[in-house]
């Protein structure tokens, strides 16, 4: 059965009209009821129970890290492992500060996790425009080139990368901790498939009003982006913020160590792991990084004004 | 250089579905693809810099039998062609390994980026209240330490006191040793690998799901069109290009898993859940750094392989080819 | 236009990568296995500023250990890194691969082979006396018969038991199955828990080889003799432990050290570390645990491990360096660097001390540590170890036959090659 109308295209792109319902339920078979979205009451209830069910399977391990940061070193190893500590304590947190110069490994993850994700917000979203709305020589192989790095293993070029930016003395620099990760292509391919789905007859409409390509680009084409730039932020930002191996490898002196390299350094022994301290740890790691997806997560979902287009 | 042109009737323009026009340049064109590649520079200057450079030179070690004593010459080795990459087809761990990770993607994308779309579509448009809670909860895998992601799951899957055997006793059935089992650590790893990745592709469907026109939907669904109607011919069309950045990214993890058998079951029992990201870890770690580099460009195959698949599958269509089914609603409305 | 461009490119990137090829070529004279001999260390204070890289606990309180050699040595300055343990490995490798080495680094026993075969570390002079080290640890230094480096601080395994369920600790291998056996029948659920293959399995095997009597390697680490009876007789006996339920097969990560404390698992075998962690799960617990010496078969014997100081060869310092680590293996300060991170000193002497002398557990570690031997210190050690793990985990979860297991570890070892 098929209840489907498919409106054709009118030129404008204005709405067709709509026909009558054919009987009393639309012809779905379904009562129709009076909400105004396009969902019915019943299903609302029913999704939050499910997407409830999965909330809890999804976040009890986080639950549990953060719960677990307040207990005693026996106590985490315990299996089945506990819940609600025994006797809470802040020890773990007042060593691994104690212990730990804190400032100065947060400073240095900050300053490199800000200027990675500016770096690839501003690079990504220029190229992944040009790829996705632009035609010139050399497109297509730019675009599979890039792609295909994305696809390289990324073990297989740490060696390679060391030495040449030892040859460029970067080493324990900061520029050798930001430069490598500038020109994400992960970037480049997120914005030019969200760029892709933006109506040419924007742009095109700008240009026929004279505007330069940069005009367009920051006045039309950034606006309506918003989703996009705030994912890639994220991203970017999580990455960066969590990368290990490469500020291992990169720094030779302690005050370039980046906020995971100096948390293993504390907990993580040649035989055996410093539990608490690695929990205490990933605890203050998360932080910032929530705030962060905290304060971008509403620009997910900002409405884009595509349904007014004349 | 005149600023205005303005667009005469019947000219091509970049974007419109017209299968019948000769293609010719559109206006501007020239300060379009200036501007083009302006844009394009500063990415393309760090691009070729610091990560093309390295990747041509871990292309040349893969041709050479360079081991980790060689790591202060790297020129003092021999060119051996493509003996590495014969070696590692060689390999029976190797083939081990490419089986697990096969079926590991084979069953996990499809898993994780429908669970993810679901997820997503309730989010947006299945509930009203609470959707940053709901949000952040689902982000959180994401972002928990792996350590206490394994611990966790550990207790899930432990065979006496784990949660899950515990659920199954319920239903009479007696649960498997899952992570010591040869048949069960797979699926468990598999489990464990959608729980953690659709965080991201939820955040990523999100954004997508952005760009649904909503007077469509609220069109569709006045001439009666039922829920799943809608989001066949509405919105997975309209969410194609995220769909398909979901699934190539989703494939690309996928096919390059490490962490997951790396902190849980270290490629046990018996090789069962060993992922060939893991087994070229482990050749690197031993110092065999051209056979290493050998099997990463065999993986690199691989991801490129399922990437030309998902391209096909997903892909924007070209506008010469012609149509034979009607054009989806969305597409029409946005005119492409 | 793409085509030809994407042609141009493509023999751009060929062309490249054929000339930087054009000047590769391995040197076919000379190469490992000869051994060299390092020039003397001048005498007197040390001078110049030396880094020094060390992972762990020992990086973070290093730093401030020193400040005794710097009041001997007035115009020597030292500067500590603390390099996580995890990834230590790719660290160096990268570092001597990209020419920023430090003057000194911590390197992990079973990582000497593959570093001292790059060129890249400094060999040991006379200034060290040999003499003074545990025999198996000094020996970890040795790399194709020219030592690199020092012990730095060492580590052993033992038995660990408990007393309420096997009262008498075995002293060989019969008694070890006897005490197993008799532990069950007081309640235990295991007797004992060995590691039935995966990483780091053949750390708790190999003491059962050389208990056999059986070498890893000939003379001069050219060959390797994996499949001897002596080999074969190991493999038995370490399989007769799962065949027979007296050890689990499957046993879940991380529920080794609660079981054994609420007494299903009656014996394991571990290293120092153990007692600290035992201690934390269940302080009052404790009195029902004890140590002891491994048993022996037709020799005593464990394994050691730990970590070494080495010089690298392209250090500025390379005296004052050296003099540096020559005063970290003198056993009065092996016995403050003890107090500092219970670290198990290198140096036998240092034994002697009341602060380690008088400690009940430590007892049992320093008596082991007579005995205990390393695996040959070749660069392609860790890659012949994870043959070990996998052919153990067949020989314990598969039930396969220790004659069939010991040839096919024999086969792929030499496969692969000792590398020197």
């Amino acid at each position: 059965m098929s209840a489907t109308v498919e409106p054709t295209a009118r030129p404008g792109g204005q709405l067709p009209p709509v026909e009558p319902p054919t009987d009393a339920t639309g012809g779905t078979g379904r009562r129709r009821t009076h909400e105004t979205g396009f969902g019915e009451a019943r299903a609302h209830w029913l999704a939050y129970v499910v997407l409830g069910v999965g909330l809890t399977v999804v976040t009890s391990p986080f639950i549990w890290m953060a719960l677990s940061s307040l207990k005693s070193e026996g106590e985490i190893r315990q299996v089945p492992p506990t819940w609600i500590p025994e006797a809470p304590t802040l020890d773990n947190f007042r060593e691994l500060f104690d212990r730990l110069d804190f400032p100065q490994f947060f400073t240095n993850s900050a300053v490199v996790a800000i200027a990675v994700t500016i770096g690839n917000l501003v690079f990504c979203s220029m190229l992944g425009y040009v790829l996705a709305k632009s035609e010139f020589a050399g497109k297509k192989l730019l675009f599979r080139l890039v792609l295909g790095t994305l696809m390289i293993p990324g073990m297989v070029t740490l060696v390679p990368l060391f030495v040449l930016v030892a040859n460029m003395g970067l080493v324990n620099t900061y520029f050798g901790l930001i430069l490598p990760f500038l020109a994400a292509p992960f970037g480049v391919f997120l914005m030019r498939q969200f760029f892709l789905g933006i109506p040419d007859e924007l742009i095109d409409a700008a240009r026929v009003d004279g505007a330069s390509e940069a005009r367009i680009f920051v006045q039309v084409v950034i606006p309506l982006a918003k989703p996009a730039l705030a994912t890639l932020a994220i991203l970017t930002f999580l990455g960066s913020w969590n990368n290990f191996l490469w500020p291992l490898v990169v720094a030779t002196t302690e005050d370039k160590y980046t906020l995971p390299v100096a948390l293993a350094l504390y907990s993580t022994g040649q035989n055996q792991t410093d539990y608490g301290l690695l929990l205490a740890g990933a605890v203050v790691v998360v932080v910032p990084v929530l705030i962060v997806f905290l304060i971008l997560q509403r620009y997910f979902v900002q409405g884009v004004a595509m349904t007014g287009i004349k | 250089m005149s600023a205005a042109t303005a667009v005469r009737p019947g000219e091509h323009t970049p974007g419109r579905t017209d299968p019948y026009a000769i293609r010719r340049r559109p206006p501007l064109y020239r300060r379009r693809t200036r501007a083009a590649w302006g844009f394009a520079l500063p990415f393309m200057l760090l691009f070729l810099v610091f990560t093309l450079g390295p990747v041509l030179m871990s292309l040349a070690m893969a041709v050479t039998d360079l081991r980790s004593r060689d790591l202060r010459n790297p020129f003092a080795v021999e060119f051996i062609g493509i003996d590495n990459f014969a070696a590692v087809f060689a390999d029976p761990i190797f083939r081990k390994a490419a089986a697990n990770t096969t079926y590991f993607v084979l069953v996990g994308v499809p898993l994780t980026i429908g669970l993810a779309l679901a997820i997503a579509v309730v989010l947006n448009s299945g509930i009203t209240r609470a959707k940053a809670f709901f949000r952040v909860g689902y982000y959180m895998p994401v972002v928990t330490s792996i350590v206490a992601v394994a611990v966790v799951w550990r207790f899930l899957l432990h065979p006496d006191v784990g949660l899950l055997n515990e659920v199954l006793g319920w239903f009479g059935i007696d649960g498997p040793n899952w992570l010591a089992s040869t048949t069960w650590a797979m699926p468990s790893m598999i489990a464990m690998a959608t729980w953690r990745s659709i965080g991201t592709l939820i955040i990523i469907f999100l954004a997508g799901l952005q760009s649904v026109p909503t007077a469509l939907h609220e069109a569709a669904a006045l001439d009666g069109a039922g829920v799943w109607q809608r989001f066949r011919h509405i919105t997975v069309p309209t969410l194609r290009p995220t769909l398909l950045f979901g699934a190539v990214i989703t494939g690309i993890g996928y096919v390059q898993f490490f962490e997951e058998p790396f902190v849980m079951t270290q490629g046990g029992p018996l090789n069962s859940t060993l992922s060939v990201a893991f087994h070229t870890y482990n050749q690197f770690g031993f110092g065999n750094y051209g056979y290493a580099a050998a099997m990463s460009y065999v993986l690199f195959l691989a991801v490129v392989l399922l990437a030309l698949v998902q391209f096909r599958l997903l892909g924007e269509r070209e506008p010469r080819r012609r149509r034979r089914k009607p054009v989806p609603a969305a597409r029409q409305e946005i005119g492409r | 236009m793409n085509g030809i461009s994407r042609a141009r490119v493509g023999a751009a990137v060929i062309a490249v990568t054929a000339l930087a090829l054009a000047g590769c070529g391995r040197d076919s004279t000379g190469g490992g296995g000869s051994t060299e001999s390092a020039a003397p260390i001048s005498e007197g204070p040390a001078t110049g500023t030396v880094e020094v890289w060390a992972m762990g606990t020992e990086g973070e309180a290093l730093q401030a250990f020193v400040a005794a050699f710097v009041e001997e040595n007035p115009d020597v300055e030292v500067n500590v890194t603390a390099v996580p343990w995890d990834a230590a490995h790719d660290k160096i490798a990268t570092a001597i691969a990209g020419g920023q080495t430090p003057d000194v680094s911590m390197i992990g026993t079973t990582w000497m082979g593959e570093f001292a075969a790059t060129g890249a570390l400094d060999p040991t002079p006379d200034l060290i006396d040999s003499a003074g080290f545990f025999e198996g640890a000094w020996e970890t230094t040795n790399v194709g018969g020219t030592n690199y480096g020092v012990p730095w601080y060492v580590e052993t395994r033992v038995l660990y038991y408990r007393t309420d369920l096997a009262p008498e600790p075995p002293t060989d291998w019969a008694g070890l199955t006897a005490m197993s056996e008799q532990a069950m029948a007081a309640g235990a659920t295991y007797g004992i828990s060995l590691q039935p293959g995966q990483t780091g399995a053949w750390q708790t095997f190999l003491p059962f080889a050389w208990q056999a009597g059986a070498q890893l390697t000939n003379e001069d680490f050219t060959e390797f003799t994996l499949d001897t009876p002596e080999m074969v007789a190991a493999l038995t006996y370490y399989q007769s432990f799962f065949t027979d339920g007296l050890a689990p097969t499957d046993l879940p990560q991380g529920s080794l050290e609660p079981d054994f404390m609420a007494g299903k698992i009656a014996s394991f075998v571990s290293g120092p570390w153990h007692v600290g962690i035992l201690k934390e799960l269940d302080a009052a617990g404790m009195e029902n645990v004890a140590l002891a010496t491994l048993p022996a078969g037709e020799q005593e014997a464990s394994f050691i491990g730990g970590a070494n100081l080495a010089v690298f060869s392209d250090s500025e310092v390379r005296d004052a360096a050296w003099t540096f680590v020559e005063w970290l293996t003198r056993p009065e300060v092996q016995v403050e660097w003890y107090t500092a991170v219970n670290d198990l000193p290198s140096v036998s002497a240092a034994w002697d001390d009341p602060a380690i002398a008088d400690d009940p557990y430590l007892d049992v570690f320093g008596k082991q540590l007579e005995s205990a031997l390393a695996p040959p210190s070749i660069p392609t050690w860790e890659e012949v170890a994870s043959v070990i793990d996998t052919e153990l985990e067949r020989l314990c979860k598969s039930g396969a036959d220790p004659q069939e297991v010991a040839t096919t570890i024999q086969e792929q070892a030499v496969a692969i090659g000792t590398g020197l």
